[in-house]
């Protein structure tokens, strides 16, 4: 019988006590296991918004928010001009555009439902979007919401005057939603996070002579198209260079094409609907944000921090990172202790069976690599069932430690944010709390047990294991056979 | 050849200081079956713990073939006890856990033998001392005394040890086990050259042995055995 075998043998020789150390190393190791998952799943949403989000500003034309308000838009100088501002790091401007398609369009105008060009169906107000037509039909339909909101647009649209209701005693077509087209001078979405490719390539060069789209997953699905196939906007037909999926029904809805083409398409040259401006740091958005806010001018620019509370939600996510990972530590180290308990009762227990092997020519080296082994398969058990339980508890420990710290840190700022709702960020309807957004994005941390991540939690606790075996594993060369032979 | 020189081990019970072995000497030749006999408590025990290298003397020494025991590191004792001696302990102090033939094979794997090895060499051992083949792999707590007295005089023949230091080895035997015992023991000693030092109380057993030792007060005397007359011993 080898050391191993006579090792995993002496595990198993008392089963009732076996069965015991197991359960409470399971649940020492499971704990470990899963603050190290939530640990790395909040890690990676930190990087995650450090490296996009959280430094980024938004400028929208003075007095516009959303499709509200009015003003006039933005020009290629001002976004020269943002380029310069000290801390930025990148500006792109983009230009949205709102697709319908031609033949509902049509059929709609047919049939006195659509407002005029440029009011009617969500005509943005002081918004800069142009609505043009396309072969493509919309992902998302109307429903209940989208007909409401096109009712409420067409009797608001500042150019919709000739009414909403057609002509009395005509049937109305079905309505579908609008498409989303926007011209980007990267692959970045609205709030400048990289978009995510599920297929095909980005827009490549960005000239107005570029004919190559980006679509969003549903919105291609929608209309059978693959990279390569071709659609058209206003006439001109467009390339699917690629794919990507938004992570939002509404998201998807939508396409990107170059900056150039969609100023061409809308034929307003140099004119941008907003700057998405990246800031080098998170410590100089604020900085950048006054610098950017001067440099445009309060009466040109509004310069928004879209995430302004994502600050403080980083801070909560670095601190639930750090409570996640003290506490893998503390489970650790509590799952080492135990196993040093556990041996070094064994080693006392068995003290007669340890002289006896001495007295028979049983190395010192022999006798504590066996209580080792013997820790590493209690270690072993207790990690198979450890992983087990944290791979169910890891992602509600991950919500737990994170709305806890995300309700700690909101109550007090939202006092604060209460105060300046609607005036200081003037985001109607929206952020009203500090973490009206980051709440959202909170929540989105999602915990899932890797197994790079689960193989490198059960290596810490291998270790930290043989650590607390080898204290008592030495204890048995201390024994001296004749000290525990004497008692004949 | 052993050679005992002048062996003393005291204790210390609060005030008092205990000498159970107290200025022993003698010489064993090589492939000679001795036995201590005395009353309880004389000491019989620990003078088989010094020479079996498990206690250290108080002054004194062991000579085993030429080589000193005194000052020999730790390691060095264990090597000796692997390769050179073979125990028989008075309680059988095998593994409860472990079958008869693991018990026997523990100290072959110690010494580094071959798993097929030492798994044949325990088998011939076990039927050499008559323990029935089906309780060869039998765990030790379900063998009767005699049973695991035959496994642990097994398990010191292992190595084919140059001594066998055995504490009352017939002590738990049936007269017609313990009769082969004795048999395999005197054979051991004659036939393999094996020395071995018996302490018994079992008169048999030691008028069988080719010397026999008293130990009284800490002090060692020969007496004759098999109407031999005493030879010549260092008291």
């Amino acid at each position: 019988m080898s050391v191993l075998a006579r090792s995993v043998g002496n595990a198993f020789r008392n089963k009732v006590r076996t069965a015991a150390v197991v359960a409470v190393l399971a649940v020492a190791i499971g704990l470990a296991l899963a603050m190290l998952v939530a640990n790395q799943a909040v890690g990676a949403k930190v990087q995650e918004l450090n490296a996009s989000v959280g430094t980024v500003l938004t400028v929208n034309p003075a007095g516009v928010q959303g499709f509200e308000g009015g003003g006039e838009p933005l020009t290629a100088e001002q976004a020269a001009t943002a380029a310069d501002v000290p801390n930025v790091t990148a500006v792109v401007g983009t230009k949205a555009l709102r697709l319908r398609n031609a033949t509902e369009a049509a059929a709609q105008t047919a049939a006195g439902t659509l407002a005029g060009p440029g009011g009617g169906q969500g005509g943005p107000g002081g918004q800069t979007t142009t609505t043009l037509t396309t072969s493509l039909t919309a992902a998302v339909d109307a429903g209940t919401l989208g007909a409401r909101n096109q009712d409420s647009s067409g009797t608001t649209g500042t150019t919709g005057s000739t009414g909403t209701t057609g002509t009395t005693g005509t049937t109305q077509p079905a309505r579908s939603l609008p498409i989303t087209a926007t011209g980007t001078g990267a692959v970045v979405d609205s709030t400048g996070k990289a978009l995510v490719l599920t297929s095909g390539t980005g827009l490549g060069d960005y000239t107005a002579e570029s004919t190559k789209a980006l679509l969003g997953t549903t919105l291609a699905e929608k209309n059978n198209l693959k990279v390569g196939s071709t659609f058209t906007i206003n006439s001109k037909t467009f390339t699917v260079a690629g794919m990507f999926d938004a992570g939002t029904t509404f998201g998807n809805n939508a396409l990107y094409v170059t900056l150039p083409t969609a100023q061409t398409l809308a034929e307003l040259p140099g004119e941008l609907s907003t700057m998405i401006v990246t800031v080098d740091s998170m410590e100089n958005v604020d900085t950048a944000k006054t610098a950017l806010q001067n440099a445009l001018g309060t009466d040109k620019a509004d310069v928004t921090q879209g995430q302004r509370n994502l600050e403080t939600a980083v801070t909560s996510l670095d601190s639930v990172k750090n409570i996640s990972m003290v506490a893998f530590i503390a489970a650790l180290g509590t799952a080492g202790l135990i196993i040093l308990l556990i041996m070094v009762m064994l080693v006392r227990e068995r003290r007669r069976e340890i002289g006896v092997l001495k007295a028979i020519g049983a190395p010192n080296r022999t006798i504590g690599l066996q209580f080792v082994l013997e820790a590493l398969v209690l270690v072993a058990l207790g990690s198979v069932v450890g992983a087990v339980i944290a791979s169910f508890a890891s992602g509600g420990i991950a919500s737990a430690l994170v709305s806890s710290s995300t309700s700690t840190t909101a109550a007090p700022a939202g006092q604060r944010g209460g105060g300046f709702a609607g005036a200081a960020d003037g985001f109607p309807g929206g952020q009203g709390g500090p973490f009206g957004g980051a709440s959202q994005l909170l929540t989105s941390v999602t915990a899932s047990v890797s197994p790079g991540i689960l193989a490198a939690g059960i290596a810490a606790v291998f270790g930290v294991a043989i650590i607390g075996a080898l204290v008592p594993a030495l204890l048995t060369a201390r024994i001296r056979p004749i000290e525990v032979l004497r008692g004949e | 050849m052993i050679e005992v020189k002048d062996l003393v081990r005291t204790f210390k019970s609060g005030d008092r200081t205990i000498k159970p072995v107290n200025g022993v000497s003698f010489e064993l030749e090589q492939g000679t079956l001795a036995s201590i006999v005395g009353k309880s408590g004389s000491g019989k025990s620990t003078l088989l713990s010094l020479l079996g290298a498990l206690d250290k003397p108080t002054s004194g020494d062991v000579v085993v073939n030429g080589v000193s025991l005194a000052g020999m590191p730790d390691g060095k004792l264990t090597e000796y006890r692997r390769r050179d001696i073979g125990f028989v302990f008075q309680q059988f102090n095998l593994v409860p856990n472990l079958s008869a033939l693991d018990n026997v094979m523990l100290p072959m794997e110690f010494a580094g033998v071959r798993k097929a090895t030492r798994a044949e060499r325990a088998r011939a051992l076990l039927e050499q001392v008559q323990l029935d083949p089906d309780k060869h792999g039998r765990r030790i707590n379900r063998l009767s005394g005699g049973e695991q007295q035959r496994v642990a005089i097994a398990r010191a023949l292992a190595n084919e040890p140059k001594l066998i230091l055995a504490d009352e080895p017939t002590g738990n035997l049936d007269e017609q086990t313990g009769e082969h015992i004795i048999e395999l023991l005197s054979s051991l000693s004659r036939d393999h050259n094996t020395t071995i030092l018996v302490v018994t109380h079992d008169r048999t057993l030691a008028n069988k042995t080719d010397r026999r030792f008293r130990l009284q007060q800490g002090r060692l005397a020969e007496e004759p055995v098999r109407g031999r007359a005493a030879e010549p011993a260092a008291v």
